[in-house]
């Protein structure tokens, strides 16, 4: 198991660094794109719709850095690019859009049915895992807490550079 | 390893045989043959020489399977006789041989008059004769219930762990030139990955021309004992082998191998998840992933909502973050504050993370260094609480004392 160790930190720190670069290039994006005016709005929406971009920028940047190698990246992916798909066609008003979004959403959604399981809050945790078999559902959950650990250290030391 | 294994083909295997064989009496017809083949049975079961070194046994061996091996000149992995020893679980074999041997020998005998030799070859000792390759299927099917008698009947009579399943092992040709082959490949490298990982691939091959003669897949399962296992992940077919006394099912080792996957699964979630080592049951190991990943979500976005708040200073600086400045302070920020698994137990899963304490509702969007102070206060005592870094709490003062009993 050493050897597992010591080749998870270095594939950790990799995935750390590439999530750090994507991060902080998307953090220059929203930056930019909040340049171009937002006056209308008060400051406490500012401040929420900012976090939401920056959690969903975070979130996108990691899933982009795993890559579509793991069911979860993917299926976190999917859900972003749905929500963003969904907010443009609620922002543009057209409904025939949203329609056809709502059925290529639907179409994702398998029903399994199973016995209430304890893995099921699991399930709902970790994206994606409703379609998974324990197997597999215990080795994404593995990869995806490594995965959200880098995030929560790269997160928490850009934060500390702007505190101190 | 590999070098001899590749050797062990089948030029290899005809050099070595015509080496090997160098007593005369080429012309041995069946019956002293057979008389002879208990030779090296009766030469195996003495225990000592074959735990001990390869070399001792070898060289009683060596003497033995020469009348076995001098029926024909055609032989080709004589070789396979000769090194035999070396494995120590053939001695767990020999008692077998009488098992299955006695009903078959006679019938087999007859017709070709080694194959009890390629029982020896089931069984772990594979003499290659060309003989056996112009079998007629009939035969060909009597050796495969031979076969499979013998792989059952070792089931968990061999310790050292080869992986393997046969699936529709039994209906197909029997090919046992080369399944010898990939028999012996396992004896004299033990359990090295190359040997193994060519056996498995040999096996494959050998499936595959078998064809798919599947009616009932004859799955021989075997579950591995060793702690050195490994699976040859370009497989088709996972190889296991029965522990000794356990269920030979087919159905039943298919849930083992499932089980011990789970199992595997959950004692590498057991090392991520910090202060979970004390904990044994599946129930209890999963609520606490749950509430890991719950409470790692939620850092995320508290983590989020703090960048959020900061944000102007961040977007001016944010070329100078790209530089290496980030990936740097990382690791100070780390030994100071990050995330240190191991160091405590379960006060993340108890402790719900207040965001509601460093949002302090402010209209002006530039924030005044005192509630930057303020908020990363709240932050880092929030944070010690779940990562006990004993640096950091000394310079928070009272506010560490008040807030961590809270948990």
């Amino acid at each position: 198991m050493t050897t597992k160790h010591v080749i998870a930190t270095a594939h950790t720190r990799s995935i750390k660094n590439r999530f750090a670069r994507r991060f902080l290039r998307s953090l220059l994006k929203m930056k930019r794109s909040n340049r171009l005016g937002t006056g209308f709005q008060s400051n406490e929406d500012i401040r929420k719709r900012n976090t939401q971009r920056i959690k969903t920028a975070a979130d996108r940047s990691m899933a982009r850095v795993v890559g579509p190698r793991k069911i979860w990246s993917r299926a976190l992916l999917f859900k972003l690019r749905n929500r963003a798909r969904i907010q443009v066609g609620l922002r543009n008003r057209c409904l025939v859009s949203k329609k056809k979004k709502v059925q290529r959403k639907e179409k994702k959604v398998q029903v399994i049915s199973r016995e209430p399981n304890r893995a099921d809050n699991l399930r709902k945790l970790v994206p994606g895992g409703d379609s998974m078999d324990i197997c597999s559902l215990l080795e994404e959950t593995a990869h995806y807490i490594k995965c959200l650990a880098t995030q929560v250290k790269v997160m928490q030391s850009i934060a500390d550079l702007y505190s101190t | 390893m590999d070098g001899s294994g590749d050797n062990n083909g089948d030029l290899g295997y005809q050099n070595r045989a015509e080496s090997v064989m160098n007593c005369p009496s080429s012309g041995m017809n069946t019956n002293p043959f057979y008389a002879s083949a208990w030779d090296p049975v009766v030469s195996l079961s003495q225990p000592g020489n074959f735990v001990g070194s390869s070399t001792g046994s070898q060289s009683e061996f060596s003497n033995s399977p020469f009348p076995i091996v001098m029926e024909n000149p055609g032989i080709s992995n004589t070789c396979h006789l000769v090194r035999y020893p070396s494995d120590s679980g053939f001695i767990e074999l020999v008692p077998k041989f009488p098992g299955f041997g006695s009903g078959n020998f006679s019938e087999i005998v007859g017709s070709l008059g080694l194959t009890e030799c390629s029982q020896i070859v089931n069984a772990g000792c594979p003499p290659n004769y060309k003989e056996a390759n112009n079998e007629s299927t009939s035969h060909g099917a009597q050796r495969q219930e031979d076969h499979q008698l013998s792989e059952e009947t070792t089931i968990g009579a061999l310790p050292n762990g080869k992986r393997r399943r046969r699936a529709a092992e039994s209906n197909s040709p029997f090919d046992p030139n080369k399944n010898a082959e990939g028999e012996f490949q396992k004896y004299p490298s033990g359990e090295s990955s190359d040997s193994a990982k060519e056996l498995d691939e040999k096996k494959q091959k050998i499936e595959q021309n078998r064809g798919a003669n599947s009616c009932g897949k004859q799955v021989v399962k075997q579950t591995k004992d060793n702690p050195q296992s490994r699976e040859a992940p370009k497989e088709n077919y996972i190889h296991v082998r029965a522990r000794r006394g356990q269920a030979t099912n087919s159905h039943s080792l298919a849930e083992r191998v499932r089980r011990e996957k789970i199992s595997e699964r959950m004692r590498m979630l057991q090392e991520l998840v910090p202060g979970c080592n004390k904990i044994t049951g599946k129930a209890v190991m999963l609520d606490e992933i749950i509430n890991y990943v719950q409470s790692l979500q939620q850092q995320v976005e508290f983590l989020s909502m703090k960048l959020a708040t900061v944000n102007p200073e961040l977007y001016n600086d944010v070329e100078r973050i790209q530089s290496k400045d980030i990936l740097h302070s990382r690791g100070g920020n780390e030994a100071i504050r990050g995330l240190s698994p191991g160091t405590n137990s379960h006060q993340y899963s108890h402790g719900t993370f207040q965001p509601g304490i460093p949002v302090i509702p402010n209209p002006n969007p530039h924030f005044s260094p005192a509630h930057h102070a303020i908020l990363d206060n709240e932050l880092q005592s929030f944070f010690q609480m779940g990562f006990d870094s004993s640096s950091a709490i000394d310079s928070l003062g009272p506010n560490a004392g008040h807030l961590k009993p809270e948990l």
